[in-house]
């Protein structure tokens, strides 16, 4: 139950765990904008290589990586199923009665899946994996700190974001302790109707509800002891360090490297 | 009278993720039938783990934990029976109490064992009364009580089940003394009048030394010492290993008879201290007379 308050952040030491939140984010979206781009088989093969040096950078177990991929399996099958079968080309493989498999379908299916692949290494690896849910919400704002001056309330935003996710893992733990209370005294969440299973929660919903109110007044409470009010004076001590540029600067060589393959149209093109 | 024992058994919190913890390592005890037994230990020892299995609550990873000589997970839809007579009461339990009145929530674990209404009725305002609950309150909102009140009720509703052994972790965490005094005294008697098991966890030697009969004490998911009262007690060294002292007073004790005076050292409350002195001041005076 904890691990899902936690996110999908995964703790280790590695150079994408050190970079700074902020260049992450700017470093995924241009890696989704790499793969969206690509248009040529060396370019695809050039982002499946990238998609593993990314993993390998990040010292994340490959097992971790796959588990996260399966709820996209069936996304990938349905694209997959479409493209093969109705894609119309010139290089007719296989026919039978009305089915058509053209090479070219083939071709597209394996760079849907490519594409697929590399979107989703791309985001978790730079987001999810390798950043802590907090760091993102500073990043964000820091990213959007510009909306300021149109008087956009970012800091309010990201600091409501920061609170959710903060209070994540702590209502996660209370609702994991007080549903044991309630087992202990012979509550029953796991058999029955889905009525009866829905009416088992309330006795842990209340005391949820009511442990939540008083974290809200609490937290409030112990802000305006510290004179917060919100007003974007603020400040994260973070600087960007020569690695942080150096790996901006790397993947942008990238994906102008992959926009100039698809100029030269080698081989085939899609 | 039911009767409790682990063999062998190891538990990991957050098993096949980065975050894995070995929370018990082999533990084989057995909690004496018709005593007050203290666990004691640090913070992140593994007492409220090993708790947590006596009940059915975790399932231990390795080795067997057994009620009357029955492993309790023989038949795991059957569980629920193991938790009816075997009564946890969980640390900060007041969080646990959701029902518009008291009575219906002291009423909520009787209700699960399937009780007559007649029968839930007796069991609540017996249990109410064990924690010093007038009938005044039982139609009270849970909500509207103070700490130590809403503690003691929700106290209450593990008692109203009757089980066999009593577990309480941390009863008296975050009250004050004379909170503390209250929910102890209630647990006391509870246990005179039902005469059954009760086990305390606890970090708190005074109140160890002051209930339990016997006490087992946890390191780092290791059962390193268990016996009476007085065994534990008497190797301070080995509780100090653990990162654990004795009490106070009987430091005192232990303090005054390296000066050469007499006095016993099996003495773990200023009540018996002060007795223990007197006796020597009595006698001193008889002496020099």
């Amino acid at each position: 139950m904890k691990n899902i308050a936690l996110g999908q952040y995964y703790p280790a030491k590695s150079p994408l765990h050190r970079l700074d939140p902020r260049i992450k984010v700017l470093l995924a979206l241009i890696y989704i904008c790499a793969a969206a781009f690509c248009k040529n088989i060396i370019g695809f093969g050039v982002l499946l290589v990238s998609a593993l040096l990314i993993v390998a950078l990040g010292r994340i177990p490959f097992k971790t990586i796959f588990r996260s991929l399966t709820p996209v399996l069936f996304v990938m099958l349905f694209a997959v199923f479409f493209q093969v079968f109705f894609t119309k080309g010139d290089m007719l493989l296989f026919a039978w009665w009305k089915l058509q498999i053209y090479g070219e379908g083939l071709y597209l299916a394996l760079f849907t899946i490519v594409r697929i692949f590399t979107l989703i290494i791309g985001t978790s690896m730079f987001l999810t994996y390798t950043t802590t849910p907090i760091e993102l919400t500073y990043a964000i704002e820091d990213l959007l700190s510009p909306l300021k001056k149109l008087k956009v309330p970012v800091h309010d935003f990201a600091m409501m974001m920061t609170l959710a996710l903060r209070f994540i893992p702590t209502l996660v733990e209370e609702a994991d302790k007080i549903m044991t209370a309630q087992k202990a005294r012979g509550a029953d969440f796991s058999t029955g109707s889905l009525v009866q299973r829905a009416k088992a929660l309330k006795p842990v919903l209340i005391p949820l509800i009511v442990s939540a109110m008083r974290h809200a007044v609490e937290l409030a409470v112990a802000m305006e002891c510290r004179c917060y009010h919100g007003d974007g004076t603020r400040m994260v001590v973070r600087k960007c360090r020569f690695s942080d540029i150096a790996a901006l600067i790397v993947m942008i060589i990238f994906l102008a490297g992959i926009i100039y393959l698809n100029i030269l149209g080698l081989v085939y093109t899609a | 009278m039911s009767e409790i024992s682990v063999e062998n058994v190891s538990f990991f919190h957050g098993k096949g993720t980065p975050y894995e913890i070995k929370a018990l390592d082999g533990v084989t005890l057995n909690i004496v039938p018709n005593t007050i037994t203290g666990i004691i230990g640090h913070t992140g020892s593994g007492k409220s783990t090993l708790v947590e299995l006596f009940n059915g609550i975790l399932k231990p990873a390795e080795g067997r934990v057994l009620l009357d000589g029955a492993d309790i997970w023989a038949k795991p839809k059957e569980i629920r029976n193991v938790r009816f007579r075997v009564g946890l009461v969980m640390q900060y339990p007041e969080s646990q109490l959701f029902e518009e009145t008291i009575r219906q929530d002291i009423a909520f674990g009787p209700r699960n064992m399937g009780l007559s209404e007649q029968e839930i009725e007796e069991r609540v305002i017996e249990a109410a009364g064990f924690v010093g609950l007038g009938k005044d309150m039982l139609d009270k909102s849970p909500f509207d009580l103070s700490g130590g009140q809403k503690r003691r009720a929700a106290i209450a509703g593990i008692i109203a089940m009757r089980p066999d052994v009593l577990i309480l972790d941390e009863p008296a965490a975050g009250l004050d003394p004379a909170g503390r005094e209250a929910i102890f005294s209630n647990i006391m008697e509870y246990r005179k009048n039902s005469g059954s098991t009760v086990v305390i966890v606890s970090h708190s030697m005074e109140d160890m030394a002051r209930y339990c009969d016997r006490v087992m004490v946890m390191s780092e998911g290791k059962l390193i010492m268990n016996g009476t009262r007085d065994e534990v007690f008497s190797k301070p060294e080995r509780l100090a290993e653990a990162g654990l002292d004795i009490p106070q007073i009987t430091k005192l004790m232990l303090l005054l008879r390296e000066r050469g005076i007499e006095v016993d050292t099996g003495v773990y409350t200023s009540e018996r201290a002060y007795e223990e002195l007197i006796r020597l001041f009595k006698k001193d005076t008889a002496q020099s007379r």
